[in-house]
């Protein structure tokens, strides 16, 4: 008996397709982990940078800031904080170190993280190993 | 309600509209911020407003996804819930590891947060949505491990529907997934390749199926079209969104530092995207047309359409909308990302679960298919403050982030100064997001005050 | 049975179904058909406003190729298609043998396809282009290869056809799978059609 539109030829368009997608996904990531050294700056990434990730996520810098354009959109972008900043370490590390603890009247606010020295250097280098990362060409411009 | 252990169901809802209205508290607090910058400054900085809005959001849709869960299994198995006792037991231990979890983020800093909660041994802490400690995610494995067990059991010992079945891959899918929670390399690039499988593979992917199968089994039972005819539809729904949304994850590996060839299979395949939110606008109002019966519930047939209208907005519309590389090289991280999260996220989930409680709630508190004729009413009334509401949230979000990009990435104005110009929007945002709260107390006073209808109502 | 003088198929064979309304086979795989047609689609015209943007590349890119594979393949690919049609005809006259055995040249043909695609794909990557060399070679590699694994399914169909023809689940009134299937692979056929063109030849 010849039917328009049968359930089991839906299921088997449901199952089939979805695997077939999957098993592309999984090949193209596969490929991308293949590729991504040329582009993922990881020739940067010290023990210095890996504590510095440590401290960015201890301190939940993406709930107000992006990185790479993910995050919280309260505060700027930070990938390319290191170009906005004239590639200056040492005024990244002052910014975040002189933060009021009281914040600034009527402004936006970030608190003050009471970090130490050291951390303050990893973090920084965190954000200097992200800015070179090859985003193709993202952000548009300096302002993130 | 045709099953005892259904009941257990009850909890979760009234977990789950419970955390809702914290979520919405904090959302209010969030919006104020971003015009009073310093509004509870230092007690409550922004992104701990912000991680208790976002894990309050997730974990309300959790209880709402089991509690729908553990309210139409029985049902479509045709036999009672395999153990009510794991049922609450689990609702207890998840209630109580998300409160302590939501008290953590307030009492303390983060980072003394992430110290004593031990981050350092394995730590999965200070990703965004992601926030929770990592003993907590441990937590949330076992309840998710526990609820499977549960449920699953429940089908395979009884009748196996396209609904219970459907709706079971959408859940396993969701457990196995957050198990990518867990990988935090310390590579960036490949730390955000795989949180986008948690997140875009839940949302865009496997959070769909659950979606459509609660949407499926609120129009069987309202408009008592035959299932065979339900069924077809759902299949077809839910292979759609496979089959668009996994490698249409790739429009999240524009700019994270992979290969540029994303940028193509993003961009093609999610733009695919709205189609199973398309397909589902047509179901609904396909189904409630050919309908052999007024069900008296007339607020669940209205969240029904509704969830797939605004889904369709929402999730179809705006997320097309930014979803093509060469726009989104412009829009990736501004208010139109925020635009597109809040509607997408409130039409597809939060509808399809007040949906399912709107539908459940009667039967649950013996009321039979339907509340009394003022309650149905002020929940309807609440479906049209919310969704038009979270409408104009949305409108004042995109023009807010119209104008950020046109200032900041195109006339190069610092970040601050822009936000400063985008102040308009922002009041206005935050006087809908009033508007919304004021619809969300309207839904739980219909719900709370709700009473078995009159006879001459009584259809 | 309906006869209408201007349907020849009818009067060619007799048996096939000319009241149906609807498209010879199931609904659902239309429906699917059309959605893997809008997305190849899609990325037709994307090579063509890619190759509009950026001609140099296309140019050198499209001299890196073999025409004469491709007109193999091309060869292959609609021989293939016209054996499952006859195949379809075969079956409406309640010729199940013949059926059968078009199905089974077809599916040579199709695995034939499969193997000089496989050296040409695979000689494209050992000559050193990948997916990340530019739009060209992404283009041309992905499609292949998005193409070739259709074809690879689309085998798988027509051997699950073959197999159910053998044991007798079709007829000339139960033809419902079988056109299905050969639709499914007629549409893999005219995605070649317009593919071959699109990047091998026009220039």
């Amino acid at each position: 008996m010849n039917e328009v539109f049968t359930k089991s030829m839906a299921r088997n368009i449901y199952f089939g397709g979805s695997l077939f997608f999957v098993l592309i996904f999984l090949a193209l990531t596969f490929h991308t982990i293949k590729t991504i050294p040329e582009l993922d700056n990881r020739a940067a990434l010290t023990e210095q940078v890996k504590h510095g990730k440590e401290v960015w996520e201890n301190n939940n810098c993406i709930g107000c800031h992006t990185l790479l354009g993910e995050g919280a959109y309260f505060a700027p972008e930070l990938g390319n904080v290191y170009q906005r900043y004239g590639e200056s370490r040492e005024a990244i590390k002052a910014f975040i170190q002189f933060r009021p603890a009281e914040g600034i009247p009527g402004r936006r606010s970030m608190p003050q993280f009471n970090l130490t020295d050291e951390e303050l250097d990893a973090v920084v280098e965190f954000l200097v190993y992200s800015s070179q990362i090859n985003t193709q060409n993202w952000p548009p411009n300096i302002q993130g | 309600m045709k099953y005892e252990s259904q009941a257990v169901a009850k909890l979760y809802f009234l977990a789950a509209l419970g955390l809702f209205l914290g979520q919405i508290i904090f959302g209010l607090i969030m919006g104020l911020q971003y015009v009073w910058g310093d509004f509870l400054f230092p007690l409550i900085p922004f992104n701990t407003a912000r991680m208790v809005h976002t894990n309050l959001l997730i974990v309300w849709l959790l209880f709402g996804f089991m509690g729908s869960a553990y309210y139409l299994i029985p049902e479509e198995s045709q036999r009672e819930l395999y153990s009510v006792k794991l049922a609450k037991l689990l609702f207890w231990v998840f209630l109580v590891a998300g409160a302590l979890t939501i008290v953590g983020y307030l009492l303390m800093p983060y980072a003394r947060l992430a110290e004593v909660t031990g981050n350092a041994y394995f730590p999965t802490m200070g990703r965004e949505f992601l926030e929770m400690p990592t003993i907590t995610k441990v937590g949330i494995v076992i309840v998710a491990l526990g609820f499977i067990f549960n449920v699953g059991m429940t089908v395979l010992m009884g009748r196996k529907t396209v609904v219970s079945v459907i709706l079971l891959t959408g859940l396993v899918g969701l457990a196995l997934l957050f198990l990518f929670s867990f990988y935090n390399p310390s590579n960036l690039v490949l730390d955000k390749y795989f949180w986008w499988w948690v997140v875009h593979l839940w949302v865009e992917g496997v959070w769909e199926l659950i979606m459509a199968s609660l949407l499926a089994y609120v129009l069987i039972k309202t408009t008592g079209v035959d299932r065979e005819v339900v069924d077809k539809w759902l299949y077809l729904i839910v292979a759609m969104a496979l089959i668009t949304g996994i490698l249409g994850t790739g429009h999240h590996y524009f700019w994270i530092g992979t290969p540029n060839y994303w940028q193509w299979v993003g961009s093609v395949f999610s733009a695919l995207e709205p189609i199973p939110f398309f397909l589902m606008t047509i179901f609904a109002f396909n189904m409630v047309n050919k309908r052999r019966r007024d069900h008296p519930n007339k607020a669940a047939v209205l969240w029904a359409m509704g969830t797939a209208v605004v889904a369709f907005l929402g999730a179809g519309v705006w997320g097309f909308l930014h979803t093509l590389a060469p726009i989104n090289y412009y829009t990736h991280g501004t208010q139109i990302t925020a635009a597109h999260g809040h509607l997408a996220f409130y039409g597809a989930y939060v509808m399809i679960v007040l949906t399912i409680i709107s539908y459940a709630w009667p039967h649950l508190k013996g009321h039979g298919d339907a509340n009394d004729e003022r309650s149905q009413v002020m929940e309807m009334w609440s479906f049209w403050l919310m969704s038009v509401s979270m409408v104009f949230i949305t409108l004042f979000l995109t023009g807010a982030g119209i104008l950020q990009i046109w200032l900041q990435r195109i006339d190069g104005q610092t970040f601050m100064a822009v936000q400063e110009k985008l102040a308009v929007f922002y009041w206005m945002r935050e006087a809908a997001g009033l508007v919304f709260v004021a619809g969300l107390i309207l839904y739980l006073v219909a719900m709370f005050t709700a009473k078995k209808p009159a006879l001459e109502e009584a259809s | 049975m309906n006869k209408s003088p201007s349907n020849s198929t009818a009067e060619i064979t007799p048996g096939y179904d000319t009241k149906r309304e609807y498209p010879h086979g199931d609904l659902a795989v239309w429906a699917f058909i059309y959605a893997e047609l809008l997305v190849f689609s899609v990325f037709f015209v994307s090579f063509a406003f890619a190759r509009m943007l950026n001609p140099e590349v296309f140019v050198s890119g499209q001299l890196t190729l073999n025409p004469w594979l491709g007109m193999t393949n091309t060869i292959l690919l609609l021989t293939s298609g016209w054996l499952a049609a006859a195949a379809v005809l075969a079956n409406a006259s309640g010729k199940q043998s013949s059926a059968l055995k078009n199905l089974w040249v077809a599916i040579l043909f199709g695995v034939g396809f499969l193997f000089v695609k496989g050296y040409e794909i695979g000689h494209h990557f050992a000559a050193g282009y990948d997916l990340d060399t530019d739009s060209f070679h992404f283009l041309y590699l992905f499609m292949g290869s998005f193409h070739f694994l259709h074809v690879v399914l689309g085998v798988g169909v027509l051997v699950i056809l073959a197999v159910k023809v053998k044991r007798g689940d079709y007829g000339p009134d139960e033809s419902q799978g079988l056109e299905s299937g050969a639709a499914y692979w007629h549409m893999v056929d005219i995605v070649w059609m317009i593919l071959f063109p699109l990047v091998y030849l026009m220039r």
